[in-house]
């Protein structure tokens, strides 16, 4: 191990863990707070913390907070082994994660003082965009400083998907975020009306592509096989779901904006591409499926392989339900209703969520040469964890699908049966209640696993030994 | 499959090279995104179809801008859509009054001067874009805003007292700013507009100057439908 620290700059990887850490538990608890507002609206307590304010503070934080600090985390980690080098300079890793936490915590206190741009995933004043574009730069530099002094000649496919998110990140950001300032807190978007839609919603999806899905699918490609000590199934199905994957994605945007003025030719095409979408995503699915059928008799003993699995589960779930959602007949039923938040919390509790706590359990022993403090735990973890998505997710269901009905049902006269709003506000308060609720027990997952990390974290130095816990030994302890 | 076999064989020929280049991999990979996203994003700027605008439509004027910043500052978008699809369910529900004749729906003439546009991804409450023909009533709306359970009992929505307060009073040389800043990516604002800002704003709260923004929403194209009939 110590001559792996000195060959590897595995600081930066702590640092971006813990980062990710802070931020999940963030995320998640203002997560839970707005699931109860929307059916006790007691608790939106004025101005700073209405569930206007705090929506885009939750979904920051759990985008650019927790997943991102884990796609770094992870980026950082996998470039040096795959590349067989030390980051190429420290201090720029050092400066990118000081500058990268310093706009999250920006972030933390803007958007409660309701200063934002009204773009969804891109509400943050252009302050601190320019903030980012600064730290976002330094990590490229430093980056594909790594790869061009790399004593590794072939980049392997985990690294693949980590390039094609570094490179796509910066030119959505820019695009999206073009605004003119008329103050230090105020700003409008150069676009205007179905100009700025179709921009903002090519931005929307591919967050979804680029920082929520190519780089998780690279952390698969990379600890899967190594957690497992297998290859992955296929290099063919991995070359060509990589690059039809990447090439499709991008197209798939307008399918946000189906029955909107958009022209037509447009929001065709992006429900053309989304199903087409189908294929490549679920060809990354059955590559994760098929390695992890080589170690299928672990399954039952080992949290971290029960959470890829989850995670894969989840991914090929969204997936199918993605384009199922971008269909024109679909869209009509589901779109602005709470199907979509559950179709949404599908992709991110049970793909980002289940592969990102996979890595941390993974990372945590290795990096801080010690033995998980409990294997028990995280399988407690696993299972509510699981629980509590799957909760969520059906509650969503049925309140989408009833709330979309709803909207529509007309009696024998042909006028609406529904035409009191709160009417259908009421039929749905018992399932966003049980949302709430699904919510916060993914959430004490989440407590759970700091608790778990923490405990590991005390030990650390004690020696990392690999245990395979099917034989014998109940729990992953060293003695 | 053979032929499926050959056409794999011919691209990871080249892709197997290009993992040993990381410039070239890295080229290749910008070039597959950008081809979608240039397809997308630039044609619709040289259609002239995409947004034909309507005759009626204005700028927002000083007091209404502002109520357009509070509505965006206090993320009404996150819960309130702007956008009416072209459904017989969805006219009837937000064009009650029939004031937009047989088209009650959403269209991009709309939206020309809304930098940035707020149609909005969900809608807890009900859709806005044509409020003014909705609610008409001043009175109402601030009750509303005031608490929302007042006007509507079981309504979720957050109670926004603090915007009818003293300190919420708007100060009219920002919004002058604001003005000139949109002046300069295309709002038609007359030097006019800008200079009656502070007799538009005298006095006026953040609830007054979001309760003129309702008001706007769907009032211009309503009256050009109006004449029309």
């Amino acid at each position: 191990m110590s001559s792996s620290e000195q060959k590897y700059n595995d600081t930066i990887v702590k640092g971006f863990l813990i980062s990710g850490l802070v931020w999940g538990l963030a995320s998640m608890l203002v997560g839970v707070w707005i699931a109860f507002q929307m059916v006790y609206p007691e608790l939106n307590f004025g101005p700073y913390f209405t569930f206007g304010r705090l929506r885009p503070l939750h979904t920051n934080a759990a985008i650019f907070g927790f997943a991102l600090s884990i796609v770094f985390a992870t980026g950082y980690h996998t470039v040096q082994r795959l590349c067989r080098v030390r980051i190429w300079s420290d201090k720029l890793s050092n400066l990118h994660l000081f500058l990268y936490n310093l706009s999250i915590v920006a972030a933390a206190i803007t958007l409660p003082l309701g200063l934002n741009q009204s773009k969804e995933y891109a509400e943050l004043e252009w302050p601190l965009d320019l903030l980012i574009v600064v730290w976002f730069v330094v990590f490229l530099i430093n980056y594909f400083g790594t790869i061009f002094t790399r004593q590794e000649k072939q980049l392997y496919a985990a690294i693949w998907f980590y390039i094609a998110s570094w490179v796509t990140i910066p030119i959505l950001f820019i695009v999206n975020n073009l605004s003119i300032p008329v103050s230090w807190i105020k700003s409008y978007s150069v676009y205007s009306g179905v100009y700025d839609a179709n921009i903002q919603w090519w931005y929307g999806h591919n967050a979804v592509a680029f920082v929520l899905t190519t780089p998780f699918l690279g952390m698969m490609y990379y600890y899967l096989p190594k957690h497992i000590k297998q290859p992955i199934y296929s290099h063919r199905l991995s070359i060509i779901h990589f690059w039809s994957l990447i090439f499709l994605y991008i197209w798939a945007g307008p399918h946000h904006l189906l029955y909107s003025p958009l022209p037509d030719w447009l929001q065709t095409t992006g429900m053309v591409f989304s199903i087409m979408l189908w294929m490549p995503s679920w060809g990354g699915m059955l590559n994760g499926f098929l390695t992890l059928t080589q170690a299928k008799e672990k399954i039952k003993t080992d949290a971290t392989l029960k959470m890829l699995l989850v995670g894969l589960t989840f991914y090929g779930m969204s997936t199918f339900e993605g384009p199922l959602l971008s269909i024109r007949a679909v869209s009509g039923l589901g779109h602005n209703t709470d199907w979509i938040i559950g179709h949404v919390h599908g992709g991110t509790l049970g793909w980002v969520g289940m592969m990102s706590f996979a890595a941390i359990y993974y990372l945590v022993p290795r990096l801080w040469d010690t033995n998980l403090f409990s294997e028990r735990l995280a399988n407690v973890h696993f299972w509510i964890a699981t629980l509590g998505i799957l909760l969520y997710i059906v509650s969503m269901w049925v309140s989408g699908i009833s709330e979309g009905s709803m909207w529509r049902a007309v009696d024998e006269t042909g006028s609406l049966k529904f035409p009191n709003w709160v009417q259908i506000t009421e039929t749905l308060k018992p399932y966003r209640l049980f949302r709430g609720i699904g919510g916060g027990l993914y959430l004490s997952g989440v407590v759970l696993m700091i608790y778990n990390v923490v405990r590991t974290i005390i030990n650390s130095g004690s020696g990392y030994k690999e245990i395979d816990p099917r034989i014998g030994l109940k729990e992953g302890k060293t003695a | 499959m053979n032929w499926f076999d050959k056409l794999l064989d011919w691209f990871s020929g080249f892709t197997d090279q290009w993992e040993k280049h990381g410039v070239k991999f890295t080229l290749y990979t910008t070039i597959a995104i950008l081809i979608g996203g240039l397809f997308e994003l630039v044609p619709p700027f040289f259609l002239t179809k995409t947004a034909e605008p309507i005759q009626n439509v204005k700028p927002y004027n000083a007091l209404e801008l502002a109520g357009r910043d509070v509505y965006q500052k206090e993320g009404c978008n996150n819960c309130h859509t702007q956008m009416i699809r072209p459904f017989k369910w969805e006219v009837d529900r937000f064009d009650p009054q029939h004031s937009y004749g047989k088209d009650g729906y959403s269209k991009a003439g709309e939206y020309v001067y809304d930098h940035p546009f707020l149609w909005g991804s969900k809608r807890t409450g009900p859709d806005l874009a044509h409020e003014s023909q909705i609610q008409s009533s001043a009175e109402w709306h601030k009750t509303h805003l005031i608490n929302p359970r007042d006007t509507a009992k079981g309504s979720i929505m957050p109670a926004y007292p603090w915007l009818f307060e003293e300190s919420s009073i708007i100060d009219a040389s920002k919004i002058a700013d604001h003005m000139r800043g949109l002046q300069k990516i295309g709002v038609p604002y007359t030097e006019e507009d800008i200079s009656s800002a502070p007799t538009l704003l005298a006095g006026k709260t953040a609830g007054d100057a979001l309760i003129a923004y309702l008001l706007k929403l769907g009032r211009d194209t309503a009256e050009l439908s109006k004449s029309l009939q």
